[in-house]
């Protein structure tokens, strides 16, 4: 039995396509080369979060860590950090309807085509 | 005709991961919907790229060189930071304080009967502005469980073997208070410059699992040990 069927599933499928297809950067300097022990997008995440706790105070830290450890042990269990640190920011945004599932899948299609466009 | 490059570029991945994906959509919906600016994310952003371990191991240096300045460290962690360039309340980009929250530094000094070490059970507080990001292993509930239970065996485990008479003390951080090991300067360095000490003060030592060593840099590269007993005929 692999450990994919054992893993429970996220319960917003546009993060449980991430986790399930999504290239992790421990892979990614494998396969190009690179020694950077963190992925460029780690520190602007990091800003995100801060920015989120800050000012409206809209996701406090105590929450998110909270709950990060939480689906860090269960839904996102198989994934390194910080790709389970971003799944569980979006999901914790999802759970209070900061953002919702659809806005985000139409936005990920945007922004994917936009950090490819040549 | 163009020379030659005597060196090539470092390597860089040319891909554009699912996870850059999903934090860039995250961060712009939350613009969108006013949860913050682009300008306050910037600001945020710059400011962890900013952070690193240096002003925290040039305030233990001071601390060992300047009984003067370890006093003002033991009594006001914060002000003690200025002098080492690091201004708690207004460099952050909140401007009343650490992102996350104001918070106050306390330095805690080893003495030959107590070693301090730092932990937050909670979550993972860390005194970033004058130490820079937390290591992973400081936020993984493992450390964060085990560290207040068994804590020399913990320390053990990072290689720190303490006399079984020596006290261990752990301080657990929270959103208002943050702390810094004040290690204890190791012998043979009493003649060392201020920057010759600061080099020996690594990361681990302020957080209290490791000693600092007079051989060991916190820029050495990293040791690679012979194995004791090596695996011999091993054909896989």
């Amino acid at each position: 039995m692999s450990t994919e069927s054992q893993q429970t599933p996220s319960s917003f499928t546009t993060l449980e396509r991430v986790r399930s297809e999504g290239r992790l950067w421990a892979d990614l300097c494998d396969q190009y080369g690179v020694e950077n022990p963190d992925p460029p997008w780690r520190l602007s995440l990091e800003a995100t979060c801060e920015a989120l706790n800050a000012g409206t105070c809209a996701l406090p830290t105590l929450e998110r860590r909270s709950e990060e450890d939480e689906l860090a042990t269960t839904v996102y269990a198989d994934l390194p950090f910080p790709e389970r640190q971003v799944l569980a920011l979006a999901h914790s945004m999802m759970e209070r309807g900061l953002i919702d599932e659809e806005q985000l899948a139409n936005r990920m299609n945007e922004v994917e085509k936009r950090l490819n466009s040549v | 005709m163009a020379e030659e490059h005597s060196h090539k570029a470092a390597p860089m991945v040319d891909e554009v991961s699912d996870y850059e994906v999903l934090e860039t959509a995250v961060r712009e919906l939350a613009i969108e919907k006013g949860l913050f600016s682009a300008e306050d994310h910037r600001r945020f952003a710059e400011y962890a790229h900013s952070l690193g371990p240096l002003p925290a191991a040039r305030l233990v240096a001071k601390a060992w060189k300047d009984p003067e300045f370890k006093k003002l460290a033991l009594e006001d962690g914060i002000k003690a930071s200025l002098e080492v360039g690091v201004d708690w309340i207004n460099d952050a980009p909140t401007g009343f304080g650490t992102p996350s929250d104001y918070t106050d530094l306390r330095v805690l000094e080893d003495t030959p009967q107590v070693k301090h070490v730092v932990v937050c059970t909670l979550c993972s507080c860390y005194p970033r502005p004058i130490l820079g990001h937390s290591p992973e292993w400081y936020r993984t509930p493992n450390y964060r469980r085990r560290l207040v239970r068994w804590p020399r065996q913990v320390l053990s485990e990072f290689g720190l073997q303490l006399p079984a008479d020596m006290d261990i003390r752990v301080e657990d951080s929270n959103q208002k208070c943050r702390f810094l090991v004040l290690p204890m300067q190791p012998e043979g360095t009493e003649d060392w410059s201020e920057e010759e000490l600061a080099q020996i003060v690594t990361r681990d030592c302020m957080i209290g699992v490791a000693l600092p060593h007079p051989d060991r840099k916190a820029d050495d590269p990293r040791p690679v040990h012979p194995a004791v007993h090596p695996v011999e005929h091993h054909d896989h």
